[in-house]
């Protein structure tokens, strides 16, 4: 089933796109990338998919819920963490989510389970009673997220969830990420490239308002993928570099250096055919192999090829 | 209004730790002893102050006196007052994002405008009657004279008034997300009114009117403008709607 799905939406500010034609399908229980340097419409989408913007065409769904007309079965079906979580600083941080709980009306004995299980998860529970006004911004980050799922969220918005946080913070809450998977779908905001390689089933790519490119990390890995084998061997390889003009689906086959060490490096035409036969092919060779990849490119190659060459068909 | 009994409840908590109604009951206690306290003791103190030979005549106080004058004063620098606490109530919190946080939530708008309202109400509501019962209680004990029901009357006439002051306020609250800018546009809206309130003809249908009636109801006068009593409170109505409905179609 589609957790979210767009059509053709828009907004615009005067002459100014933040957002033009998104259309976009996201599938259940899925976290879904969202990609794009400063400025090139993440937020806009966030908020547009979560009712706070109205848009100038188009419509959206998100967990079955019409987005917009005050919609409140749809805000009871979701999660938001703004890009700047804000908070009344007189309240604790568990006065806070248990006022959160109450917007959602949840019975009081649910709320209190649920206040210092996300106090846990989050790992704020040591500092649950004191005020959020002298909350670090990792902390509050934190807290963010922990509001954001009282309510248990079918669909869970974050907007540059690791944006405040330390090496270690960043990590927890991408393996926080990762466990609500699970039952939640998660649409994440970002322009940190590694966490999005990190968590990400799926990304999409945004630049300047328009959808650039939606795919499976693997698929887009894949489509990017620049087809070149590397390999590392303890004996000579002329011979065997010889062989390897012989076939066809193989070009440009050459023995280069790399940190001191010889490589033979191969491109693929044919990279699924490539990919079954040649550690066959090695086998026979009688050699004994040390390294053998398959040069994928990562979220951030892709993402600088795509920003500076357009997607490619 | 779904949402707002927490809502209610938040902004209540709010008043207290934010100190807001300890101020605005201090603003009005100071309001309420300084009447009857200055009427008393104002031929006496002249007396102190001139010259030997001059003499001034005083008329002797009363207690209508005491208590138009404490009205007077909350009137006006009640009408400053709300416009302070209040100007910032929603716009505070558009411009730091609590509000974004917040509205996520199943919550309607109308509830969120009315909380705050009703809340912020209570604040001046409380401070008034406890000024009110303390002006009342001076006036009765340094000057003398009977005027329960007339005083009742005008308190709930002022009340009326200063509740119209803050839901002007809450509505430029919810448009701007400078605080200075609804308070500024406000206090703006609330003097054009009182000055059009001393205007003939349509002076009669203002707000403003109020204060006048109460003063009336006091000196014995039978004047009385239900008009103005009829259109604040439909306005204070409008307040709270325009003001759901420009948070409903704003964008945060």
């Amino acid at each position: 089933m589609t957790a979210i799905s767009a059509k053709g939406l828009s907004k615009y500010y005067g002459p100014i796109k933040a957002l033009d034609n998104l259309s976009l399908e996201v599938p259940e229980n899925v976290v879904f990338g969202f990609l794009g340097p400063n400025g090139a419409g993440k937020t806009t989408t966030v908020k547009l998919l979560t009712g706070f913007a109205h848009p100038t065409a188009g419509e959206a769904r998100v967990a079955g819920e019409k987005v917009g007309d005050g919609n409140l079965n749809l805000q009871s079906k979701i999660g938001l963490l703004p890009d700047v979580p804000a908070f009344y600083d007189w309240m604790s941080g568990r006065e806070f989510l248990h006022f959160v709980g109450e917007l959602h009306g949840l019975m009081p004995d649910e709320i209190k389970q649920r206040t210092e299980e996300l106090l846990e998860l989050v790992e704020l529970k040591k500092a649950g009673n004191r005020r959020t006004g002298t909350f670090s911004r990792g902390m509050r980050q934190r807290l963010g997220i922990a509001q954001a799922l009282i309510n248990r969220p079918q669909v869970l918005f974050l907007d540059e969830p690791t944006s405040a946080l330390d090496p270690l913070g960043r990590r927890d809450i991408l393996n926080l990420i990762l466990r609500l998977r699970e039952n939640t779908t998660i649409f994440m905001s970002s322009h940190n490239l590694s966490d999005i390689e990190r968590v990400c089933d799926m990304v999409g790519i945004v630049d300047k308002g328009k959808l650039i490119t939606v795919s499976t990390v693997e698929a887009l890995q894949k489509k990017y993928a620049r087809s070149i084998f590397e390999m590392e061997f303890m004996e000579d390889t002329g011979s065997f570099v010889e062989s390897l003009k012989k076939i066809p689906w193989l070009v440009e086959p050459a023995i280069v250096t790399a940190n001191g060490a010889p490589i033979v490096r191969v491109r693929a035409v044919d990279i699924d055919r490539a990919r079954k036969e040649l550690p066959r092919i090695i086998s026979e060779s009688g050699l004994t192999l040390t390294r053998y990849e398959l040069a994928l490119p990562s979220i951030e190659e892709i993402f600088m090829e795509i920003m500076t060459n357009g997607d490619k068909q | 209004m779904k949402g707002f009994a927490p809502l209610f409840k938040k902004e209540i908590r709010e008043q207290l730790k934010l100190y807001r109604l300890v101020i605005v009951l201090g603003v009005f206690l100071l309001f309420g002893l300084s009447s009857p306290l200055t009427l008393k003791y104002l031929p006496d103190l002249l007396k102190m102050a001139g010259d030997q030979g001059m003499i001034i005549q005083l008329p002797t106080p009363t207690a209508a006196q005491s208590l138009a004058s404490y009205a007077g004063d909350i009137g006006q620098i009640g009408a400053l007052v709300a416009v302070l606490v209040a100007m910032g109530c929603i716009a505070n919190e558009l411009k730091s994002g609590t509000a974004f946080i917040i509205l996520s939530k199943p919550i309607t708008r109308s509830a969120f405008v009315s909380a705050k309202l009703l809340a912020v109400s209570l604040t001046f509501l409380v401070s008034m009657v406890v000024a009110s019962l303390v002006c009342f209680a001076y006036t009765v004990w340094l000057i003398q004279g009977e005027a329960v029901l007339p005083f009742v009357g005008l308190n709930l006439l002022l009340g009326l008034f200063l509740v119209f002051c803050l839901a002007v306020t809450v509505l430029f609250s919810s448009l701007y997300k400078s605080s200075l800018a609804a308070g500024g546009i406000a206090l703006g809206v609330i003097i054009v009114q009182g000055i059009i309130s001393t205007l003939p003809v349509i002076g009669k249908y203002m707000p403003g009117k109020l204060l006048d009636w109460g003063t009336n109801l006091l000196t014995g006068g039978d004047k009385s403008y239900w008009w103005a009593l009829g259109i604040t409170i439909v306005a204070i109505g409008l307040c709270i709607y325009f003001s759901q409905r420009f948070l409903k179609n704003r964008d945060l």
